[in-house]
């Protein structure tokens, strides 16, 4: 099943590496991604279309604790995207 | 001041007195730093060792454990310790040196991608491009380890940075959010609870980390509902107490597995239905209800679909919990489902095991005379009587991975959390050592006693030597079966008795090895030879080695054989 997850996170080393090594971990393929840099260059916009037979919550919850990350949503394939699950994190 | 200096300031705010470590190229400026800070610093002889002895230092202190390494090879050595960590949730830092920024990327002698490398092994890591920043990532990186669910966190600092020209700066501590169960969710438990007849708490290490347990224990004492504990959370419920039912799981007690088969309310507080626990997945707990508390959400309906979630800090949410609870004057109706637990507890007794133990002896080696022979769980049982009543008891057991790791969790008694020492997640053979001397040195007044197996000692045998160094009364209980024993008794059950690579006949001679490094020793073969020579052991001023043969063909049981239900357990090769 393919879902678009939509992150915001702090523009800090290693931020890609980090989602996408658990994403490939947790069981999850890339389709497509695609990133934004905020102006003032301290945050991302993050896109990222998978695919997997496994529940897409198992994604959202380790996307939500990596340190940078500071807000995931998921939403389902469709042809208007409707939201499913949203995360904000605390950490900072 | 320059960065190595401000990171020394900095690891002193956070309250750091020791270090464990290994110095090299890439990190001598922090080593020269630390000379004139007042910060003891315990060299291992491998980083491996010095990582695990930052483990079992926090673990034992219930503090954050640092160690340092240096570029390339050292950062290298460090990655398995963290990721012990990682798994065990233990509050770690680890500072790596790293080759100068100009250096990185172009293969630099000593050169590694440890950001790159930790990714999967830390809760977080930084690498450190300006000196300017340690004065937020130091703080930010203790928070990170010590808060929510603990873990470690690599900082790596290029050498031109530690040189680099700096000042302090504070750094504003953000606050820690407290949130209190809502009440929705206390309604909901209630109700599950007030409709359950055999409820029944699934107990893991995350309440100890929460310095919980006296919350649970009063949890406990207000419901009087029983208790199943995982391997990290014996001690948190003492094992007399008439409401456990000790550890469950592949190796656990038949009757904890049997209550869980059994129940209709499963609370797991702090626990993560770990595959060593449950067994046969769709099949553990069929009949129950499953509430779950837990700092972690993603853990929650990770393996196991639960009926209320509590996302939080154990310490607030189980005093909120009893004491609304007691307040409410809720009173269930448990008479039938005690007398089930306690028939379980009657009928499931792990000194049983013991005579299975002997059963396969014989049947390997039925010429040979029995009477002499050492049972691992009846010394390991002895041991734990003689901590009992010789010392207080707040000694400390480490153990590596093995057989003999679960013969310690079934036949020893733990009647505080931290008690045991141990890997439980990665199972981590040639922890025990370097952990135990971690322990050793945060725990000076506390007897410390690492049980072990000739496998695993001899995956860091080196630190011997820190013992040494650090004059340590560390005590060594050390089985040797001459086998990779589990591996071995999983080839005798499950791979019909082919055994590969399991054999350890060529071991060197132990005692005369401690003897090496200065240390005291002596080897037992006869069970009459157990008491006096335990004795010797835990009398000892200084760190005593005793070497225990046992037989080859000593199985752990019970068994809950691969892809199982947890109530279908082996307990012996008829």
């Amino acid at each position: 099943m393919t879902h678009i997850i939509h992150l915001h996170t702090f523009n800090e080393l290693a931020t890609l590496e980090r989602l996408l090594r658990v994403t490939r971990h947790r069981g999850f393929q890339v389709n497509s991604m695609n990133v934004t840099t905020s102006q003032n260059q301290q945050e991302l916009e993050i896109t990222l279309s998978v695919d997997s037979q496994r529940p897409v919550q198992l994604l959202f919850n380790q996307l939500g604790k990596i340190h940078n990350v500071h807000s995931v949503q998921v939403f389902e394939q469709h042809p208007t995207l409707i939201p499913i699950k949203g995360h904000q994190s605390n950490m900072r | 001041m320059n960065g190595a200096q401000l990171l020394i300031k900095l690891l002193q705010q956070q309250g750091i007195k020791q270090l464990f470590g290994y110095p090299g190229g890439a990190i001598m400026p922090v080593y020269d730093a630390l000379l004139d800070s007042g910060i003891e610093h315990l060299m291992c002889r491998h980083e491996q060792g010095a990582g695990f002895a930052a483990l079992g230092y926090a673990r034992s202190k219930q503090s954050v454990g640092v160690c340092l390494a240096t570029s390339g090879p050292g950062a290298t050595n460090l990655i398995t310790a963290l990721a012990d960590a990682q798994f065990d949730s233990v509050p770690m830092i680890a500072i790596c040196g790293q080759v100068p920024m100009s250096s990185i990327g172009t293969d630099a002698f000593q050169e590694i991608d440890v950001l790159g490398l930790s990714l999967s092994v830390t809760k977080h890591s930084f690498l450190v491009t300006d000196a300017n920043d340690l004065n937020r990532i130091v703080p930010e990186a203790f928070e990170l380890a010590a808060s929510g669910k603990p873990g470690p966190v690599l900082i790596d600092i290029p050498k031109d940075v530690q040189c680099q020209n700096v000042s302090y700066q504070p750094y504003l501590k953000s606050a820690p959010v407290v949130k209190p169960i809502e009440h929705q969710s206390i309604k909901q438990i209630i109700e599950l609870v007030e409709q359950a007849s055999r409820p029944l708490f699934y107990l893991g290490g995350g309440i100890a980390i929460a310095q919980a347990t006296n919350f649970l224990r009063e949890l406990m004492d207000a419901t009087l509902i029983p208790c199943v504990s995982t391997l990290k959370a014996l001690g948190i419920v003492p094992c007399d107490h008439s409401l456990n039912l000790g550890m469950l799981g592949m190796h656990g007690n038949p009757a904890a597995n049997n209550a869980v088969q059994s129940c209709d309310l499963l609370i797991a507080v702090g626990a993560r239905f770990d595959d060593r626990v449950t067994g046969k997945l769709d099949s553990f707990a069929p009949h129950a209800k499953v509430i779950h508390f837990d700092i972690d959400e993603a853990e929650i309906g990770k393996r196991r679909a639960v009926d209320v979630a509590i996302l939080g800090d154990l310490s607030i949410h189980l005093k909120q919990l009893t004491t609304l609870l007691i307040s409410k004057q809720i009173k269930l109706d448990l008479i039938e489902w005690h007398s089930q637990v306690k028939l379980l507890k009657e009928h499931h007794s792990f000194i049983k095991q013991t005579q299975n133990n002997l059963a396969d002896i014989q049947q390997n080696i039925p010429s040979r005379e029995q009477k002499q022979d050492i049972f691992a769980p009846d010394l390991l049982r002895q041991l734990s009587s003689k901590l009992s009543s010789t010392l207080d008891k707040k000694h400390i057991i480490a153990t590596d991975v093995g057989q003999h790791q679960m013969w310690v969790a079934q036949h020893m008694q733990f009647s505080e959390p931290f008690q045991l020492l141990t890997s439980g997640g990665l199972g981590t053979m040639g922890f025990g050592l370097p952990a135990a001397i971690g322990a050793q040195l945060a725990q000076p007044d506390r007897a410390v006693v690492l049980v072990t197996g000739d496998g695993s000692i001899m995956m860091n045998i080196q630190e011997l030597a820190t013992i040494k160094r650090a004059k340590l009364p560390l005590k060594i209980l050390l089985f040797d079966n001459q086998r990779l024993g589990m591996v071995r008794q999983w080839q005798q059950l499950f791979f019909e008795e082919r055994y590969s690579q399991v054999q350890l006949e060529d071991n060197p001679d132990f005692v005369a090895l401690a003897a090496a490094f200065g240390i005291k020793g002596e080897r037992i073969v006869d069970q009459e030879q157990v008491p006096d020579a335990l004795e010797r052991l835990l009398n000892s001023t200084d760190a005593y080695l005793l070497h225990v043969i046992i037989d080859q063909g000593e199985n752990v049981w019970p068994l809950v054989p691969p892809n199982q239900s947890i109530d279908q357990m082996m307990e012996s090769l008829s």
